[in-house]
Parts: structure tokens; sequence; C-alpha cells
């Protein structure tokens, strides 16, 4: 079988489909007809890290751009980042290890893990969005730990890198 | 200075610092039937999942005229309709449930208006000097509001505080009536209506919890998210209810069934109610007396006030609002139920 090494702009792509994905979890990011217009509250350094719930902040600056609703948290837009940054280094550790056949498709597979605690986070008024669409009864007794999600999604994501390290994955940036 | 000398001054520093916290409270309220002690209520407090003020309550409202409401609400939009000394305020369903409270004032009175998703309950507050915002926590499902000069928890459905300074007062109620937008602009054709200009950023466009029209998401969802203090089979968990209580009894009236009555007489030992149809508003007004009632709904005519007839003069009129059951009986499980199940 032919193993082709990672593609940069595949990794570039889902991981940037990643960050969206992440934004509408959290409802910065969302869909449906508006009308097109720009708003922004007035600059003051503390709206920056205004928080609306755990690892969850308030907006500066809303764009309806006709079918998109696009909040702008500088804070929440910095974690998104990070966290697509660390899924595109993990992609191409698991990409580069199965390439020298190093690792197998379902290692790979639970080495992204990490990617699904913080789309689970997201928040919306009195509970976490997840459980007002899943409508599990009686998991508002748990939403405590909804707090520790974000957290986990981001250690686990760094420790399964340093597992690809070991393996003998390529060193991408100068510290992983 | 002495010892006893700063004593006495931080004691009078402190009588100071606790009567003014005192006196900037939310106005004391009737007495008010609960059926649990406060205590208990506050124990059974839990987090809703964002923190104090994650939910952020409007306290510089913006208001505008129907005409331009019109450009952003459907007729068939929920509002939250006030009318009070005169002034009528529309507050649209689709802002407050990202924000929950609204520190607003209307005429002399500082109001609160208050909103919890969860529960489907809108209910006004006098608030005095004080504003009140959103702990974050949640009593049987419910929320829990705080004032900003005691920090007291304040239940919202029992209409009381449960712990902090303030623990055993009530509040101070006022009639918040759960309408559409095209009945109240009926009403009260010179309404203002709250405008998105919140001070905040949402996507008013999306309601998180779900949707009313079609029933969608939470609000259709048979289970409740939250654990409650007491649960009962007798309606589904989130049909709505018009309830009301005086300082003994609690009642609901299932909504369905009012639609289908002019008036309601209900009699609890020697206390006796009447509930009066407003089809216009698609609501109901509650009222008490010791002594029979008697009514002839044709002398019933609706004002801006709400309903009017000479057999009302004299009567006690109670705040009823609108919940889902589930919630009215997680607070009072010995309500009395008017569902036209049984004669009452």
């Amino acid at each position: 079988m032919v193993r082709t090494p990672p593609s940069w702009p595949l990794i570039g792509a889902l991981a940037l489909l990643y960050a969206l994905l992440y934004l509408y979890a959290i409802g910065d990011l969302d869909f449906g007809r508006v009308e097109w217009s720009w708003q922004a509250l007035d600059w003051q350094w503390q709206r920056l890290l205004a928080r609306r719930g755990p690892w969850h902040f308030e907006a500066v600056a809303m764009l309806e751009l006709g079918v998109l609703v696009l909040l702008l948290s500088p804070a929440n837009l910095a974690l998104a980042s990070v966290l697509a940054l660390l899924l595109a280094i993990n992609l191409h550790g698991a990409l580069a290890l199965r390439a020298s056949a190093q690792c197998s498709l379902s290692q790979g597979a639970a080495s992204s893990a990490g990617l699904w605690p913080a789309l689970l986070a997201g928040g919306a008024c009195c509970a976490p969005s997840l459980l007002l669409v899943m409508g599990i009864p009686g998991l508002g007794v748990f939403v405590g730990l909804f707090a520790w999600l974000l957290p986990l999604s981001l250690l686990l994501l760094v420790l399964s890198r340093c597992w690809q390290r070991r393996r003998g994955a390529p060193r991408v940036l100068w510290l992983l | 200075m002495g010892n006893s000398q700063r004593t006495l001054y931080r004691t009078l520093v402190l009588c100071l610092c606790i009567s003014g916290s005192a006196l900037a409270m939310p106005p004391e309220g009737p007495p008010r039937l609960l059926s649990a002690s406060h205590e208990a209520y506050a124990n059974a407090m839990l987090s809703g999942g964002p923190g104090k003020d994650g939910i952020p309550a409007i306290d510089s409202p913006r208001f505008s005229d129907a005409a331009s409401a019109d450009a952003y609400l459907e007729p068939q939009d929920i509002v939250f309709g006030v009318y009070h000394q005169g002034q009528a305020r529309a507050y649209p369903q689709r802002i407050l449930v990202w924000h929950e409270i609204v520190n607003d004032t209307l005429g002399e009175d500082g109001l609160s208006i208050s909103y919890c998703p969860l529960t489907a309950t809108a209910v006004g507050f006098k608030r005095g000097a004080t504003s009140l915002g959103v702990s974050g926590k949640l009593l049987n499902s419910n929320v829990v509001m705080y004032d900003r000069a005691s920090d007291s928890h304040w239940s919202q459905i029992a209409g009381v505080a449960i712990d902090g300074p303030a623990k055993g007062r009530s509040l101070e109620e006022v009639r918040v009536v759960w309408t559409t937008w095209a009945r109240w602009q009926a009403r009260h054709p010179q309404t203002q209506v709250l405008t998105r200009a919140t001070g905040a950023l949402r996507n008013y466009n999306r309601d998180p919890y779900g949707s009313y029209l079609p029933l969608q998401g939470y609000y259709a969802a048979p289970g409740l998210m939250f654990p409650v203090m007491h649960q009962d089979s007798r309606l589904p968990a989130k049909r709505m209810i018009l309830g009301f209580r005086s300082e003994r009894v609690a009642i609901a009236v299932d909504r369905a069934h009012l639609r289908e009555q002019a008036v309601l007489h209900y009699r609890h030992g020697d206390e006796y109610f009447l509930i009066i149809r407003d089809e216009q508003l698609d609501t109901g007004w509650a009222y008490r007396s010791d002594t029979p009632i008697e009514l002839d709904p044709a002398n019933l005519r609706f004002t801006a006030e709400g309903p009017q007839a000479a057999e009302l003069e004299g009567l006690e009129p109670l705040n009823a609002f609108d919940a889902m059951w589930f919630a009215w009986y997680a607070f009072y499980p010995q309500t009395v139920l008017l569902d036209g199940s049984h004669a009452p």
C-alpha cells in the first residue's frame, strides 16, 4: 500500500473546519436569515476578558451577513485558534507516523480523542447547549463538570502529541 | 484615638453599612405562601452553568415605539407586557431569553422584569433603589436572582430571598402578561418596546432553548434538565398553566382549560377566588375575596388596566403568571389544579 506524506492544505482545511465547529458549538457562529449589519461595543480593555461562563467570553463586535451571524470575541477566537493549531499538529503527526508505518489507523483515531470535549462544552444561557440540544433529562446535575471539558481537550491534545513525538513523529514547531 | 473609641467608630461604620444595604434592598412585599423553609430552598440551589452575571441583566434598557418594533417583531412573537402607572411596555421573549432580567423604571417605580426560559415564567418585581442580576444558580430549574445591594439570593417563582441578609423577605410583584406582539399591540397601541440595543451582543434571531412556534427543543421535550424538589404527572411537565397564590393556597389553572371559560370560580376553605379569561391578550386575571363573588361575565369590559366591572370593586387582585406545570408543582406541591377534570 502506498502511504502518502501529510498534506498541509488538507490539514489546514480540517483545522479551520474544527475552529468553525468550535465557534458554532459555543454560539459565536450561527446560521439563519439575518440582515446585513455590523455592531461593535464601545472600546474598553476589560471587555476583552469579560466572561460569559467558564472558558467562554463576551463578544466585542457582531457581524450579520445575510445568512450568517458571527460574534467576535478575541478570547474565544484565541481559544479556537489554539485548539485548531493543536489539532493540525496532531493530524500532521498521525499522518506522518502512518506514512512511516509506525502507527495504525485506529491508533491515529485514538489520538484524536482530545477533539471532542471542547465541542461539547459550548455555552448557551442557563445550561450548556449540548444539554439543551440532546435534552438528556437530569444531566443538569453534572453541569459543573462541563467547565472542565475545554481544559480536558487541550490536555488530551497535548498528551497525544507527546505520545506521537515519542513514537518518532517529526517536530513541527520548535516546542512540539 | 484610644481602643474604645476605635471600636465605637468601627461599630458605627458597620451599623451604617448594614442599615444602608437594608435601605437599598427591594421593598418588602406581602407575606407569601412557601412550601419549604428558606434553608431547604437554599440547600436545593445548584449551578446552572454560567457564573454570576454570566447571563447579563439589561441595566440600561432602550425602547422604541410600536411602529419601529414591527420591523423586527413578527405578530406571533411572544412578548412580556407590563402596564404600570399608565405606561405600557413590551419585552420581547427573543431578547429576554438571553438576559433574563431587565432593570427598568416605569413611572416612579424601579422594576425588574424577569424571565426564566427553563420554567417559562415571566414575573415583574419592584426593585426599589437597587437592581437585580442573574446569580447563575437555579432552584427547581428556575432562575435565582441576586440583589446588588445585599447580594442576597431571590427565587423568582417563590418571590422571596432564600439566603443572605435579605433572607425571608418577599418581593412586591408586578403583573407581567405573557402574550403575543399582535395581541399586546392591539390592547396597547401606544406601547413602548424594548430594543436590541441592550449593551451586550447576542444573536437575538435565535432562541438557544428551541422555539415556541413551532414548539421545538427544550420547550417541547418531555424531560427535565435539572432536578426539582417535587414532581407530578397529572399534566405533561412542560404544559403551560396560569398560577397564583394567596397566603394559604396556590392555584394552577390549565391554560387550555382557561381558554374554554369566560370566568372560573373556586372556593378554598373560607377564601373565594375568581379567574377571568382575557380573550384579547389570551391570559387570565385572578381575584380573591373573603365572601362569595358574584359576577355576570356580560358586565365585563377590558381596558389597559385589565378587566373592569362594578362587581370587581372590593376584590383583592392577585398577581398571576404563566409557568410550566412542573415548575409550579416543584414550588407548590399542595397546589390546587383547575383543569376541568373535577368540578371545583
